[in-house]
């Protein structure tokens, strides 16, 4: 065994550690100092000490939170509310789709073949300009309704494949004690396969959050709708197109952080 | 300034660090003025390049799903008065303003409304159309009415949230209730359903409306309140093209050109069979 | 039939009630309380029309938004691709410095909604790139020349070609990121065994990626591949947020222009709808040995 140590060659060099970061860093900051002149180069005009009032403003009245920040809000709001009926509607489906009823089975199956084959946008407008006036929905319902039945049909794979990872003997045992499907159903396999699905279903929050962002085409009011809402009336495109994908950004890592925390729990030992 | 920018352009594309600065050349304010002026690029190309957004019966696409309508006309007209070819973008509009800023094309002709909040960003030509609103009315419930009828407590209008026909009625009938919704349509569906006495738009909507159910609706008034006016859009900094432009809305005009066109397209119903009613 | 309906359960008759009750009820409302005039033969018109002064089948707005989704979304595809190898290779590469700026890129798409990342390509990329290659006077010279049938064939009415180009450029970098996640997938299946032959042959890292590695990558990844490309498909409709003439921006049009709304947009989706599903049935039948 030699104790003669590796030659320093340049490749090595340029492969560790801190000069990665250097050139990272640098990069990055080409690219961000890049966009900035060029856009100034053209005449564009950077306002960015504008920004912060959009988050938060000082008044007398005490602490008010921005358009952003009410942006932001609203689009929470909207993906829960969304997530909690694709939540049901999804169950639903998936209880369908695996049931014995044939006209059931036939129409789940019709309906998520649907959903998988249409774009977000069509659906929206086919859920505001076409559902809309049939049934009297003003915008924030199609859209709620809209990213529900979208999601829903994620969410029931998700179902689908928690119920069908319990194994069948599960199924035989709760049968060979005399429970009906539906108890079985209720008391033994829904539990179980709880921690297969719950991984995917936060990740499918994170999925709707993203989702959401296409209702301000019929102009919902939440974070994206502000943002160009903002851009019209004050033409500061880049800083708050940036800023409001930063927004995005935080938000989705946060609960991305807090999906693999999830993930960790339940990590099922195969 | 066309060249500066493609050199900014190329350097962006590339993340360079520095966008290269061209030396400006040695010229005279009023020779910079009128060769960066969009009517020289215009005359360059051999092409203008008009920014407009369907919406009837202002532009829209007949059976042959060709562009026809008002600013087709006027844009066609403007076209064969300049000498060179004509085309149409058709654009969205909340991304039409910034379009043209960003030079996707030359002139907004899109039954804009002059607003000074827009006038901020963008200038404007004198007026080559003007759209006022009229009131459309549930006939077996405003029978009778005389316009200062509708300023009681008990005549409901419905709007628009936002639009300004909101905005005019709330000015012109403070004592009415003003409801308000998200769509132009559902302002005209309350009226037909009786839930609203009237409610405003912009002509032709209201008397299309009328048309189409003749036994509830009507336009009561023959008068457009608010007559604003309709104008091309075109970049700031540039005095030759707003010259240009003015000077020949005002030849059209005192022609009766304009006129001429713009009955046939807003109260005339001849065209409506070479697109889908 | 017998055999069929012995197999109903008492369920699967209330769905049936169900679903009848509810189209009964839109039929109600369409016709009665929203005076809807349905005009459905005026919408073939929009699809294929027939000039009598040129004397033959056109297509019309539908078809002309459907051919040009089709068309922005092989090239992007295509474009997907090519970046998204690039994106993949360098998400395995030896270099910290480069698997993180990879890592970057890849979270900045996959954390940001589809429709804001659209814009800000749109906005700071391909505007900028065609103003660079002055793509504008060129595509308008090929549109004036008499000679431009195949440009025509490959990209439609050259005058639009900028708006069509930016469609593709956002679009394909936009999904450029899924797919150098799937590239990246299938490259570190390979077994480390190959590499390490591949080194000891005396290959260097570029021939072992164009030769060993990455053949087997992407064989391997097909499927998921075929998949995306349909989702790039459904994406594809985005595009008519910033102005590309696609399917659903000609739709709007359509709408904008007759008020045939239920009509309109009942065929726009029927159109995606079939070309998804007919995607998804061909690679599914493809996949089987």
């Amino acid at each position: 065994m030699s104790t003669r140590a590796k030659p320093l060659t340049l490749k090595k060099v340029l492969n560790s550690v801190p000069v990665s970061f250097a050139i990272y860093a640098f990069v990055m900051w080409l690219i961000i100092y890049g966009a900035y002149a060029g856009a100034q180069a053209m005449g564009y005009n950077w306002q960015w000490y504008r920004m912060p009032q959009y988050f938060y403003t000082l008044t007398d009245d005490g602490f008010q939170l921005g358009e952003i920040m009410i942006g932001l809000g609203k689009t929470i709001q909207l993906s829960l509310t969304a997530f909690a009926l694709a939540t049901i509607f999804g169950l639903f489906i998936a209880l369908l789709r695996l049931s014995d009823l044939v006209i059931g089975r036939g129409l789940s199956i019709a309906l998520l073949e649907f959903l998988r084959n249409m774009p977000l946008l069509v659906l929206l407008y086919l859920f505001y300009y076409v559902l809309g006036p049939v049934f009297s929905l003003d915008r924030y319902t199609a859209s709620v309704l809209c990213l529900a039945v979208f999601h829903a049909a994620l969410i029931s794979e998700i179902f689908r494949a928690g119920i069908n990872a319990i194994p069948k003997g599960q199924w035989e045992g709760a049968t060979s004690i005399g429970m009906s499907k539906g108890q079985a159903y209720r008391y033994i396999i829904l539990p179980q396969s709880i921690r297969f699905m719950l991984p995917p279903m936060t990740g499918e929050v994170v999925h709707l959050i993203k989702s959401s962002a296409i209702v301000s085409v019929i102009a919902v009011a939440e974070l994206t709708t502000i943002g160009r809402n903002l851009i019209s009336d004050t033409y500061m495109s880049f800083e708050i197109w940036f800023t409001i994908a930063a927004v995005y950004m935080v938000v989705t890592l946060l609960l991305s952080i807090g999906v693999s925390q999830v993930e960790k729990r339940y990590a099922v030992q195969t | 300034m066309t060249f500066t920018r493609r050199f900014a352009g190329i350097a962006l594309a590339s993340a360079a660090a520095l966008a290269l600065a061209v030396p400006a050349s040695a010229q005279s304010t009023q020779q910079s003025l009128s060769s960066g002026s969009v009517i020289e690029s215009i005359k360059q190309e051999g092409v203008i390049k008009i920014g407009l957004s369907i919406f009837r019966p202002w532009s829209m696409r007949d059976l042959n799903g060709e562009l026809v309508g008002f600013e087709l006309d006027v844009g066609r007209e403007l076209a064969k008065d300049m000498g060179v070819e004509v085309e149409f973008v058709p654009t969205s509009w909340d991304g039409i303003i910034p379009a043209l800023v960003s030079g996707k094309f030359d002139v907004i002709i899109s039954g804009m409304s002059i607003t000074p909040q827009r006038n901020l960003t963008v200038n404007f030509s004198d007026p080559y159309a003007y759209s006022g609103m009229t009131i459309l009315a549930n006939k077996a419930m405003t029978e009778g009415f005389s316009l200062e009828d509708y300023n009681s407590a008990d005549v409901t209008f419905a709007a628009r949230r936002g639009a300004t026909p909101a905005a005019v009625i709330a000015d012109m009938f403070p004592e009415a209730e003003l409801l308000l919704f998200d769509e132009d349509g559902a302002s005209t569906q309350e009226v037909l359903n009786g839930n609203a006495h009237a409610t405003m738009s912009s002509e032709p909507t209201p008397s299309e409306a009328a048309r189409r159910y003749p036994d509830t609706l009507y336009v009561p008034f023959n008068e457009a309140f608010q007559a604003g006016g309709e104008a091309f859009a075109l970049r700031k900094g540039d005095p030759d093209a707003e010259n240009f432009f003015n000077n020949w809305i005002g030849t059209k005009t005192r022609t009766g050109w304009l006129k001429e066109r713009h009955d046939y397209w807003f109260r005339g119903e001849d065209w409506k069979d070479k697109v889908a009613e | 039939m017998q055999k069929f309906l012995k197999r109903l359960h008492w369920l699967d008759y209330v769905i049936v009630a169900l679903v009848l009750v509810a189209v009964v009820f839109v039929i109600q409302r369409v016709g009665g309380t929203l005076n809807y005039n349905w005009r459905w033969e005026k919408i073939p018109n929009y699809i294929f029309r027939y000039r009598e002064d040129q004397e033959r089948w056109v297509a019309n707005l539908l078809i002309q938004g459907l051919v040009a989704t089709i068309r922005i979304s092989i090239y992007a595809s295509i474009l997907a691709l090519v970046l998204g190898v690039i994106l993949g290779v360098a998400r395995c590469s030896a270099n910290l410095a480069v698997r993180m700026l990879a890592r970057t890129y890849l979270e900045f798409l996959r954390n940001v909604p589809p429709v804001v990342v659209i814009f800000i390509f749109f906005f700071f990329l391909s505007e900028q790139i065609i103003a660079a290659l002055n793509m504008e006077r060129w595509a308008r010279g090929i549109a004036r020349s008499d000679d431009n049938q195949i440009w025509t064939f490959f990209f439609g009415d050259m005058r639009r070609f900028p708006a069509l180009i930016s469609g593709v450029i956002v679009l394909g970098l936009f999904q450029s990121a899924f797919v150098g996640e799937i590239v990246r997938a299938g490259i570190q299946s390979i077994d480390k065994g190959q590499r390490e032959a591949a080194r000891s042959i005396g290959m260097s890292r570029f021939q072992e990626l164009r030769y060993i590695v990455l053949p087997q990558a992407l064989r391997k990844v097909l499927p998921p591949m075929a998949n995306q490309f349909i989702s790039l498909v459904k994406d594809s409709s985005l595009v008519s947020l910033i102005s590309v003439p696609d399917l659903t921006f000609k739709t709007v049009e359509l709408v904008a222009s007759t008020r045939m709304i239920f009509e309109a947009w009942l065929v726009a989706a029927a159109f995606y709808f079939v070309i998804c599903f007919s995607l998804s049935m061909l690679f599914r039948r493809l996949e089987q040995p």
